[in-house]
């Protein structure tokens, strides 16, 4: 297979998957957002981390993409076009994991907090910890392109 | 912190409304509710329930006020509230005078002189001179007829004029008959086409309001006593004021307990007015009162104080109060917090000519808000009128990485990066994170090493503050295990040389990394239990691992920010720090985007930074702010 090809491959996933993990957190977290807002709009300026988290996912994808678009001239042979192709698959993997837990724990968290505000501190912690998961794999994913 | 002391008391049960009232007029204590412990009383005292019963007259009345208020077109918010003199009688009592007062009120009659009034105010606004209207016009049965049908459409327009807000009702029909209905919608229009239909039959408006006066005049001719309107209105004012004191400290006894004759409550209340908090509750009783005062318990979820915020750090403790307050004895994080915000703020948002416009922004909010300009516009406008002095802040540190790390309006050459210095292997400034992203990635995590150890210095003062001696050793421990596994992670040359650590290293592992998670185990097991010891080890062991590597982000999001105002640039053709004249529009639309949407994740970002690794190692947040009682 062409190497440019599979590189290329890399890169639609470093882009592709992470928007579509950010686009899913923000449909679900959003929804449960704005619900909340018509009761509790005071709780809103807190509760807006989830989307903003949701939306960090994207971001993540988008620093892997331009890092791999500007190492496509060096990539000539199959090993650094797997390499391209595995940083692609990494920080897709680890978006779209971190997505899962955002989305789940954070609607919750918006339901629980309109409930019982007090709660917050403890509950978001849900949220903030599956979004590590995404930092995990933006390192990694980062480490690899740096051997290309 | 100031500190706080538990009341208890017991009073007789005729005087427990006194004493309730006299607390609540002195705003002195916070009541706890006592029936939340059922260990504590079930078996010898019950729950106050009376108190239920008396909400509900309450209640009752309230609404009964507001009804007489409604049909006498009063909006009892736009009067000052009465002064209520302070009464020692029980809430039954009062509320039976409160009740016998407004049986004797005439509603019913007052309501024809507030007809008369309206009457009265919209003939003058429609500007009818009822003399005139009278000799000319006579009319016939279906103008009757149209007629009825107009007055409930003027009744309806009329409230709808209230709810505007326009108190001038002819600026409504000329502006709406003057055609100027863009602003309006479907509700305009159909007013626009009413406007026109009663400035042509005003004479007929005139005619029946005359009429109305007249009817209106002979009913009250016929009532025999004299009735001011304005001393209705005032008594109806003071009985609501009393009403709702009454239900206030209705709803206050629902957290007490009692006996046959006695009441029994408790309180917080801070240390240096107890006595004259004790001082109250004598007086008010008589002297027919228990009271004792006693230091919190171990287990007591005890108020704190919760001091003002100085202005210049308004948006921070709004930051930190989302959060949670500090618990009782905790020390507050808030000038420490002002301190690291903008930093992480700014690494990750290096920008000398960006930093430099949140500056400007943020001056331009702190005096706009200093010129009391808080309430105009929505929740965001007002977000950023209190974040003034947070943006000049952050705006100082964003100009100080940028210089840095090179950054005007991007990497685009017009600044060279700055070096501070070397501390061992991580470089304080001096590469551009774009191109020595692995440079950025250490000094992130060495940022981190420093922030969470200042964390963990502020649980230490915590900890000698609490008194908890056994638990001191922990933190400090913990910044050794903190800074000893960096400098490991440094000295070996990364991760990747981890196999080093157990071979050449493994002395080096053993004192920087095991001798303080050992001690860690046996400090922790001393003080709670060797079972709680090992959980608490192992905790520390991941939170050590996964807190400094989230400070990685400071790199991912300090790169992102930089490799979008690249992109800008290349799109404006700047190349060695020359903007040639085209590129202005692009770099201009590229600021606005990077500020909004990048400056919103990034200040997301920082908050979690803060929220989660920070905050866990010494801020609770569960502290509850002390809310006196306090009759209004």
């Amino acid at each position: 297979m062409d190497p440019n090809l599979i590189s290329l491959i890399g890169l639609a996933l470093a882009i592709g998957v992470p928007i579509l993990s950010a686009a899913i957190t923000i449909i679900i977290c959003g929804t449960a957002l704005a619900g909340i807002g018509t009761e509790k709009p005071e709780l809103l300026s807190r509760l807006i981390i989830t989307v903003v988290l949701g939306e960090a996912l994207a971001i993540y994808g988008l620093l892997i993409a331009f890092m791999l678009l500007g190492k496509l001239p060096n990539i000539t042979t199959m090993e650094s076009a797997n390499m391209a192709l595995i940083a692609g698959v990494i920080i897709s993997v680890a978006t779209g994991a971190a997505a899962a837990g955002i989305s789940y724990s954070g609607s919750s968290l918006i339901a629980a907090t309109a409930e019982k505000p007090e709660t917050f501190s403890s509950n978001v912690i849900g949220v903030v910890l599956s979004e590590a998961l995404a930092i995990y794999g933006l390192l990694i994913a980062f480490m690899v392109i740096g051997q290309i | 912190m100031e500190k706080m002391r538990k009341l208890k008391v017991m009073v007789h049960e005729d005087y427990i409304d006194a004493v309730v009232r006299s607390l609540g007029q002195t705003a002195l204590v916070q009541f706890i509710d006592i029936r939340e412990k059922p260990e504590d009383w079930e078996g010898i005292l019950v729950p106050y329930s009376a108190s239920t019963e008396v909400i509900k007259k309450c209640s009752d009345f309230l609404s009964k006020i507001e009804n007489a208020f409604k049909s006498l077109h009063i909006q009892p918010d736009d009067f000052p509230s009465p002064e209520i003199p302070i009464t020692k009688e029980p809430i039954e009592k009062v509320l039976a005078t409160v009740e016998h007062k407004l049986a004797e009120l005439p509603i019913e009659e007052v309501k024809i002189y507030a007809l008369a009034s309206r009457i009265d105010h919209i003939i003058e606004s429609i500007g009818i001179k009822p003399d005139v209207v009278e000799k000319e016009y006579a009319l016939t049965q279906a103008e009757e007829k149209e007629l009825e049908h107009i007055e409930f459409e003027l009744i309806e327009l009329d409230k709808t004029i209230q709810t505007i807000g326009l108190a001038n009702h002819d600026l409504l029909i000329n502006k709406i008959a003057s055609k100027h209905l863009e602003d309006y919608d479907e509700i305009g229009r159909m007013f626009a086409e009413l406007a026109k239909f009663v400035i042509k039959s005003r004479r007929y408006f005139g005619k029946r309001l005359v009429t109305l006066k007249k009817t209106v005049e002979e009913i009250e001719g016929t009532i025999e006593t004299e009735i001011n309107l304005k001393e209705v209105r005032g008594s109806l004012l003071t009985f609501r004021e009393i009403v709702k004191k009454e239900k206030q400290i209705a709803e206050e006894k629902e957290k007490f307990v009692k006996s046959s004759q006695t009441v029994f409550f408790e309180a917080w209340v801070p240390d240096i007015v107890v006595k004259h908090a004790i001082e109250g509750i004598m007086q008010a009783s008589e002297g027919n009162s228990i009271i004792t005062e006693e230091a919190p318990a171990e287990n007591d979820r005890v108020p704190v104080m919760v001091k003002e915020c100085p202005g210049y750090l308004q948006a921070f403790g709004k930051l930190e109060c989302a959060y949670g307050h500090p618990s009782e004895g905790d020390i507050d994080p808030l000038r420490v917090f002002a301190i690291t915000f903008p930093i992480l703020f700014g690494i990750m948002f290096a920008d000398v000519a960006q930093g430099a416009i949140f500056i400007i922004a943020g001056i331009l909010f702190t005096l706009l808000r200093r010129k009391g300009k808080l309430d105009d516009g929505g929740d965001i406008i007002r977000y950023l009128l209190v974040s003034g002095e947070m943006l000049v802040y952050i705006g100082f540190s964003a100009i100080f990485f940028g210089f840095i790390f090179g950054e005007f309006f991007g990497p685009s050459g017009v600044i060279h990066p700055i070096t501070l210095g070397n501390i061992g292997p991580f470089q304080i400034g001096g590469f551009e994170p774009t191109q020595e992203p692995m440079k950025m990635l250490k000094f992130a995590i060495f940022v981190g090493a420093i922030h969470i150890s200042i964390g963990l210095v502020l649980k230490f003062i915590n900890e000698i503050k609490h008194k908890h001696y056994k638990l001191v050793p922990i933190p400090i421990c913990w910044i050794w295990l903190f800074i000893g596994s960096i400098f490991m992670w440094a000295y070996w040359g990364g991760i990747s040389n981890i196999s080093k650590w157990f071979g050449e290293g493994v002395f080096m592992f053993g004192g920087l990394v095991m001798l303080p998670l050992i001690l860690i185990f046996i400090f922790t097991g001393i003080a709670e239990g060797f079972m709680e010891g090992l959980g608490f080890t192992v905790e520390v062991f991941a939170e050590t691992l996964s807190h400094s590597m989230s400070y990685s982000r400071l790199m991912a999001l300090g790169l992102i920010h930089s490799a979008m105002n690249y992109l800008f640039l290349v799109l404006g053709g700047v190349e060695h720090g020359v903007f040639p004249l085209q590129s202005i529009p692009l770099i201009a639309i590229g600021t606005i985007l990077v500020m909004i949407i990048e400056g919103l994740v990034v200040f997301v970002h920082t908050l979690r930074l803060h929220w989660v690794e920070w905050f866990s190692k010494f801020h609770s947040g569960e502290g509850i702010p002390f809310k006196p009682f306090k009759s209004t």
